[in-house]
């Protein structure tokens, strides 16, 4: 019932790589994502001093997010801000996918949480060791004495690995959520409640979950480029 | 004991909900940090929105252990990684 659907096999050499469902929504979302990023790139040209219509909207969104960054991200890493947007957007659009019928949200399949936290561990020790030098790698790994260095290295580790798994359970608890209340009262939820559930376990958390992993990934990133 | 297999799924859901029992404090905790950030609210209103964004890293940071008891209680429901030795342990005791 939960099992990760698979669309089809590709057979590359001795390598077979699984087309699951949550690579086929990931190259849906990639598409919506890349469209939309078409479109503002080709009307950028018409955008004037006064803003109307469809660049209000792409303004209110860039200038949310440059506030969040200016107000919670060290200076030194405001040039990762197009990467942190697109991070959210890709969340987002990822979290709310199981309200379209047919689609599993594909964060509820652990490789891709993880994929991007391994993303915010390495930005993290890049950023570390680029702005705090030999200093960072002394104060993060070799703390009390160089013999901690074992029990630092796992604390290091665990981060992406508690970061992936809290945005990979709340997704699942969601979807598994609604999953037993279909199975289970199917008049009941099928007629009366199936707004009020999407609204709460897709949109609501979806948001709220995709918003917290980014600014978590941000405030680590941030705290090592601060290091020094 | 007339079938092992039934045995082991019993126990694998008891277990199940044991794990989840971790729910309780972490929904504690998470109160704890919810009411600290509306009395911090109530005597500051100006400083809404960084208590807010503060908030919820806190919330966040709090949930992650309900969340690996989540995940282990999905472990052990749906993967089942340790059924195999424990129905030969079984079958070979009976």
């Amino acid at each position: 019932m939960f099992d990760v659907p698979i669309h089809g096999v590709v057979s590359i050499g001795p390598v077979d790589l699984w087309i699951t469902n949550t690579i086929v929504v990931t190259w849906v979302i990639m598409a919506v994502l890349i469209t939309f990023a078409i479109i503002v790139r080709i009307k950028l040209k018409k955008f004037t001093d006064k803003p109307t219509g469809f660049q209000n909207v792409v303004e209110m969104a860039i200038e949310a997010f440059d506030g969040l960054m200016k107000s919670n991200g060290h200076k030194n890493i405001s040039w990762l801000g197009g990467w942190f947007f697109t991070l959210f957007t890709f969340l987002l659009f990822a979290n709310i996918m199981g309200i379209f019928p047919g689609m599993r949200p594909p964060t509820a399949d652990w490789p891709l949480p993880f994929a991007l936290a391994l993303t915010s561990f390495f930005l993290i020790q890049f950023s570390g060791i680029r702005y705090g030098g030999w200093k960072y790698f002394k104060g993060t790994y070799l703390s009390p004495h160089w013999a901690f260095f074992p029990i630092n290295v796992l604390g290091e580790f665990s981060r992406p690995i508690s970061l992936s798994f809290r945005l990979f359970g709340n997704i699942l608890g969601g979807l598994i959520l609604i999953t037993l209340l279909y199975t289970l009262v199917p008049a009941v939820v099928s007629y009366v409640v199936p707004v009020a559930l999407h609204l709460v376990f897709d949109l609501a958390f979806g948001v709220l979950q995709a918003f917290i992993f980014t600014i978590l990934s941000l405030t680590f990133v941030s705290l090592a480029a601060a290091d020094n | 004991m007339q079938d092992p297999l039934a045995f082991v799924l019993a126990m694998a859901h008891i277990a199940a909900a044991v794990a989840l029992l971790n729910g309780i404090l972490t929904t504690i905790g998470q109160g704890n940090v919810a009411a600290k950030a509306i009395e911090s609210v109530a005597r500051q209103p100006e400083a809404r929105g960084p208590i807010t964004t503060n908030m919820f890293i806190g919330l966040a940071m709090a949930e992650t252990s309900g969340i690996y008891g989540f995940v282990i209680a999905i472990l052990i429901l749906f993967v089942r990684p340790l059924i195999n030795p424990f129905l030969q342990y079984l079958t070979a005791m009976i």
